[in-house]
């Protein structure tokens, strides 16, 4: 009997799992029919919450045409970058951003190097290249040792081949963690306020899918820095591409 | 002789008196003259508003109030109409009216139009409701109190009769219809609108003026495509009405569903623009028009956004029926630098007067500039043939968007059925002609390049290729400007990126992750990297322990003593419990040899009872007593007599002693047996 129950609990978590898949994918085939009979807000509906079940780059790219048929060119842009957050090498997102971008007019963010460098692939990929290249590179230090083997030179080149792919993951971890604090604006003309209440003093209004980092919280705003200016955006009006961060 | 000199000195009198008349006129003539020189000279617009009547403000103001038609029977339009002698801007209309809930009113036109008066201009301003009263009985919409300019005006009563008995002479209501070919439009496609005013049997018909087209996301053309009077079959097929048409064009700007109503001012035959009467005589208004506000049912458009998927280069928003004429050269022998003009024109059905040009692309080897499109619609519109039958896509309706209407003089008093519909396609035909003019920079080019065009055919709902194609030209040597080549140069590297186009849906989720938080901000991934460096931690502590045991053997040999000692005890006490003393006494020498085999060091089996005594002398020495030597003693000699005395007899003659023959008295040394166990084990574990 008490066998059971880690199977059960384990059956229970795979049961749940694909369940969950299943209307993940039954929802975007719904989406991908209600957006070829044009009825896209049926469509991004669906996509929404397809992605909201099970992020995916295939979702998120769809849900980003179908609020930029909407009209909703901040939720387009912000549903392509959660794309290429989780998929770099999604070429549809990338080049309807571009698209998007130039039709409206738009920056896309400024990133630093690091950041740069985290974009090239999926932030998860830079976790668990440190993670496997870090313990690799102390394995190769102390197993030798521990099993008495021979010390040789292709141990210590394998260890210092860890050490280096951690070295160089670092600068991307730095720049998933700094990239995760971007969000865009999803309202055109959404205030730009001077202090984190609705009466505030309106310091600019900023633009439909407009870059901005997020540097703090306070209740429903968030203090948000531009290109150009600074100030605190309702939190209904601005979306991270990281949600949880 | 005097009489003639008299009469001449008279006549010289005359002349000089007439002379200096003359001086006088003339001087007065030259002083208004210059006087008049210095005065600037006047505006002509200040003139001409100067002359124009004033506009009357200082009447009282009247409201009139009153349903058309005043009895109606269930189900029928009636319109309550309030009109004031006053300015629209000056007027404050309660939201609300004092009426019956059952009838409805909902508002349907306000208007303002100026009247020419006695000397003055006379501002009128309507308001419209519209109404379908669905039960029998009489309504009333009571008086009340509008202000205007700053003063209350009374609104008089009106009252309507709803009747399932009509009588025969009752006029239904006067109102504009409002024909709209296609509802089913696209963002920026021009829709034709046409407006009719029927007239009555005895052929007298009225203009509408200040037409207004109203509806939130519609662009509406100020000025008409046309507005004529022609004779239009009576719904009940018994003769015609003369008819005012009206027509212009409509252009939706967002998407969704738009409500579009119309509205004008019944003018008699006062229209600005001309108007064209055709299919017999009409009968003119005697009397100067009276403004009466009129409006339309209003109409429902379903407006669809531009498809972005299938967009072609060089759409800058044409929407219609086109074709490119051949494009036009001044050469085809050109000199480098030496500006060349291209022509082309664009024919076909839509809003020309919205077409923008092309962008001029950037061409290696080419500067090419635009200037605006010359356009040209046709003076007469004329039918087109629909489109094709469209493609699977969105489907342009046959069906035509009409607001219900009965031409007032009407024979019958019930509403009759709508004019027959207009054909779709019926938008006016033009022209227009882009000219661009091409600059080569280089010798090596051999033909102008061509330039992205595209329109948008609603009827198909697919884009259209209209790219002004390439023409062969050669150019030779020429003065060319360098900087203008770099420039032209820049462009074209500039130009050469991909066009962009937004992509289409995907067909499958693609790559999947449980969340968008980073790994490294979920707070099981730090604490997984705690695994391996448990693992590896353990394997290095392992490491360690093992390297210090084989620095130490003694450690080693001394746990595995002591291992054995407890094991053999615990055998020791089993037989014990038994009551087998041989097991008994096996276990506890064993137990003894494996306690003090360490201290030596030797194999445990190796050990007598001597060698034991040696461990335990010291012991021993320590409590002062020797129990423990002769505890040690006996065990050791029963066992040993035990088991040899099996291999030889005895010399009395006795049987011999087996082993399994160990004296029961064994069992009864225990007590004994145990302690020295435990000073053994106490030998054996470090301090």
């Amino acid at each position: 009997m008490p066998r059971l129950i880690p199977t059960s609990i384990l059956l229970a978590c795979v049961l749940r799992t694909s369940s969950m898949a299943s209307s993940s994918e039954t929802l975007f085939h719904e989406g991908t029919q209600a957006y070829a009979a044009a009825e896209y807000s049926s469509a991004a509906t669906n996509f929404e919450q397809s992605a909201a079940l099970q992020p995916s780059s295939g979702t998120l790219q769809n849900l980003g045409l179908a609020q930029w048929q909407r009209g909703q060119p901040g939720r387009a842009v912000l549903a392509w970058e959660q794309a290429l957050w989780i998929d770099p090498f999604n070429l549809h997102a990338k080049t309807n951003l571009r698209f998007a971008r130039k039709v409206e007019q738009i920056e896309a963010p400024n990133l630093a190097w690091y950041e740069v460098v985290s974009s090239w692939l999926p932030g998860d990929w830079w976790a668990w290249m440190a993670g496997v290249s870090l313990w690799f590179a102390v394995s190769a230090t102390m197993l030798p040792a521990i099993f008495r083997l021979q010390k040789r030179t292709w141990h210590q080149a394998v260890a210092a081949l860890g050490l280096m792919i951690f070295l160089l993951t670092l600068p991307a971890h730095l720049g998933v963690l700094t990239r995760s604090r971007i969000g865009f604006v999803l309202d055109k003309g959404a205030p730009l306020r001077l202090t984190p209440t609705s009466e505030a003093q309106v310091l600019t209004r900023l633009g439909a899918g407009e870059p901005a980092r997020m540097e703090r919280k306070r209740g429903n705003f968030v203090f948000v820095r531009t290109g150009l200016t600074a100030g605190w955006l309702d939190l209904r009006q601005f979306g991270l591409v990281s949600p949880s961060s | 002789m005097t009489g003639i000199s008299s009469s001449r000195a008279g006549v010289n009198l005359v002349a000089a008196d007439a002379r200096r008349l003359f001086q006088a006129v003339l001087f007065l003539g030259f002083c208004a003259i210059a006087s008049r020189a210095q005065q600037p000279p006047q505006d002509p617009l200040i003139n001409l508003m100067l002359s124009q009547p004033p506009i009357e403000l200082n009447a009282p103001v009247t409201a009139t109030a009153a349903f058309d038609p005043p009895v109606v029977a269930p189900g029928q339009l009636s319109v309550y109409r309030v009109t004031f002698n006053a300015l629209g801007e000056s007027i404050q209309f309660p939201a609300e009216l004092p009426a019956d809930p059952q009838l409805g009113l909902r508002r349907s036109a306000e208007g303002e139009v100026m009247q020419m008066g006695a000397g003055s201009i006379v501002p009128t301003t309507g308001f419209n409701y519209r109404t379908y009263p669905s039960s029998v009985g009489e309504f009333v919409v009571t008086q009340f109190v509008a202000t205007v300019y700053g003063k209350a005006v009374e609104v008089p009563a009106a009252k309507l009769t709803v009747t399932s008995s009509l009588p025969p002479d009752v006029q239904p209501a006067d109102q504009i219809v409002l024909e709209i070919p296609e509802t089913n439009l696209f963002v920026g496609q021009p829709a034709k609108v046409r407006l009719l005013y029927p007239g009555n049997q005895a052929g007298m018909v009225q203009a509408v003026s200040q037409v207004q087209l109203i509806g939130e996301g519609i662009l509406a053309d100020q000025a008409p495509i046309s507005q004529r009077i022609e004779r239009l079959p009576l719904p009940q097929g018994n003769g015609t009405v003369p008819t005012y048409i009206y027509e212009t064009i409509i252009t939706p700007l967002k998407s969704g569903k738009l409500n579009v109503t119309a509205q004008g001012f019944s003018s008699g035959l006062h229209t600005s623009g001309p108007l064209v009467i055709t299919g017999g005589a009409i009968t003119i208004p005697p009397a100067p028009p009276r403004y009466t506000l009129l409006d339309s049912a209003p109409l429902d458009l379903q407006v669809k956004p531009l498809p972005r998927e299938g967009q072609l280069p060089g759409f800058t928003g044409a929407i219609g029926v086109f074709t490119l004429d051949p494009p036009k050269l001044a050469a085809n022998v050109l000199k480098a630098g030496e500006p060349v003009e291209l022509t082309v024109t664009i024919r076909g059905e839509g809003d020309f007067s919205r077409l923008v040009a092309p962008v001029p692309p950037s061409a290696t080897g080419w500067q090419v500039l635009a200037s605006d499109p010359s356009i040209t619609i046709s003076p007469t519109p004329a039918p087109v043939p629909p489109p094709p039958s469209p493609s699977p896509g969105p489907s342009v309706p046959t069906t035509v968007g009409v607001s219900p209407y009965v031409p007032p003089g009407s024979a019958s008093p019930t509403p009759a059925a709508a004019p027959p519909p207009i054909k779709p396609g019926y938008l006016p035909q033009g022209a227009a002609t882009f000219h661009f003019t091409l600059i080569p920079v280089s010798e090596d080019v051999r033909a102008t390049p061509p330039i992205p065009f595209s329109s948008f055919e609603a009827g198909r709902g697919a884009y259209v290729d209209l790219t002004i194609p390439s023409l062969p030209v050669t150019v030779n040597k020429g003065l060319v400007n360098a900087d203008a080549a770099a420039v032209a140069q820049a462009e074209a590297d500039s130009g050469e990126e991909e066009k962009l186009v937004l992509s289409g849906l995907a067909n499958a989720p693609g790559r999947m992750a449980a969340t968008l938080t980073p790994l490294q901000l979920q707070p099981w991934f730090p604490l997984a990297q705690l695994a391996p460096a448990f693992v590896l931690g353990s394997l290095w502590v392992w490491d360690r322990r093992r390297r210090y045991l084989e620095r130490h053997p003694d450690i080693v040999l001394r746990r595995r003593a002591l291992q054995a000692l407890r094991r053999h005890r615990r055998a020791a006490r089993q037989a014990a419990r038994l009551g087998d003393a041989r097991a008994f006494a096996s276990s506890a020498v064993r137990a003894m040899q494996a306690g003090s085999a360490p201290h030596y060091p030797a194999e445990p089996g190796a050990l007598v009872g001597g060698d034991v005594l040696d461990v335990l002398r010291t012991a021993e020495l320590a409590d002062g007593s020797g129990r423990a030597a002769d505890t040690v003693k006996r065990v050791f000699a029963i066992t040993d007599a035990a088991q040899f005395s099996a291999l030889s007899p005895s010399s009395d003659g006795a049987p011999a002693r087996t082993a399994t023959d160990a004296p029961k008295e064994l069992l009864s040394l225990q007590p004994d047996i145990e302690e020295v166990l435990r000073n053994l084990e106490e030998r054996l574990c470090p301090a």
